[in-house]
């Protein structure tokens, strides 16, 4: 199993439609999972407090 | 427009919040969701849903921020919106990304047997009801998504968010020219583009 972790639920990016991208604001590397994604789930950065979606 | 839309003030736009306004770039939809509602200002009379246009200036500028981290030809602008097709074209074309407009064939991002398959890093759809298909395929492909958003929109595997009126001729016009100049801003090139060098002809 990977080490990533879902940046809104901490749970381990495992299954397929998951992704990855830089922050928009400060290019921290952010992660999403499957679940937090088609909830639409808000996302923070953990560098710069940027909030998505 | 009301005087209370005037009164809206905005820190550093890209355009004064005047030509947003006639872009009719703030005009949402008579339904809202609830992913939309924290970018809804108010509602007007005839039950239209208003957006914010601080938010939608802010997010422009993000979004050109955030497109520019990956390299132009690894940019996907998608669009099966009639009045979009001429602006997305123009964007990718001056950004120097790649467009699919009208219908997205099934398989473009998934099916490496298709003659046409592409392997984008980064998806801009115009529309999350009428792009569904790439959303689905960029769900998949485990690829970020940028959407244009209405009121009415969902914003389920959208990972990040511009808040405009994606119904409007001349709204996305407005929306694509600020996101080529924007981007194009960044790598430290002017440009002499319009708004007006963006609008789908009648």
């Amino acid at each position: 199993m990977s080490n990533k972790k879902c940046t809104s639920c901490n749970a381990p990016l495992a299954e397929e439609g998951a992704t990855e991208f830089g922050c928009p604001a400060c290019q921290y590397h952010i992660q999403r999972c499957y679940r937090c994604r088609e909830q639409s789930i808000p996302y923070t950065c953990p560098k710069c407090g940027f909030g998505g979606p | 427009m009301t005087e209370n839309e005037m009164e809206i003030e905005l820190k550093e736009p890209l355009v004064p919040v005047e030509e947003y306004l006639a872009a009719g770039v703030h005009i949402g939809t008579q339904q809202k969701s609830k992913d939309m509602k924290k970018f809804i200002y108010r509602v007007r009379g005839d039950g239209l849903y208003i957006l914010d246009i601080r938010e939608t200036d802010e997010r422009i500028k993000t979004v050109a921020k955030f497109l520019s981290q990956y390299e132009p030809p690894k940019i996907l602008v998608v669009t099966s919106r009639q009045y979009g097709q001429y602006p997305a074209k123009k964007f990718a074309e001056s950004i120097g990304g790649m467009a699919v407009t009208g219908r997205f064939i099934p398989g473009l991002l998934t099916n490496q047997n298709l003659p046409r398959y592409i392997e984008p890093e980064v998806v801009v759809v115009t529309d999350p009801i009428g792009d569904a298909q790439v959303i689905k395929e960029a769900v998949q492909s485990g690829i970020p998504i940028v959407a244009l958003c209405d009121t009415n929109n969902m914003t389920s595997f959208v990972d990040l968010v511009i808040p405009t009126n994606n119904k409007g001729r001349k709204a996305l016009s407005m929306i694509y020219y600020l996101l080529t100049r924007e981007m194009l801003r960044l790598r430290g090139i002017s440009t002499s583009l319009t708004s007006e060098d963006f609008e789908t002809e009648l």
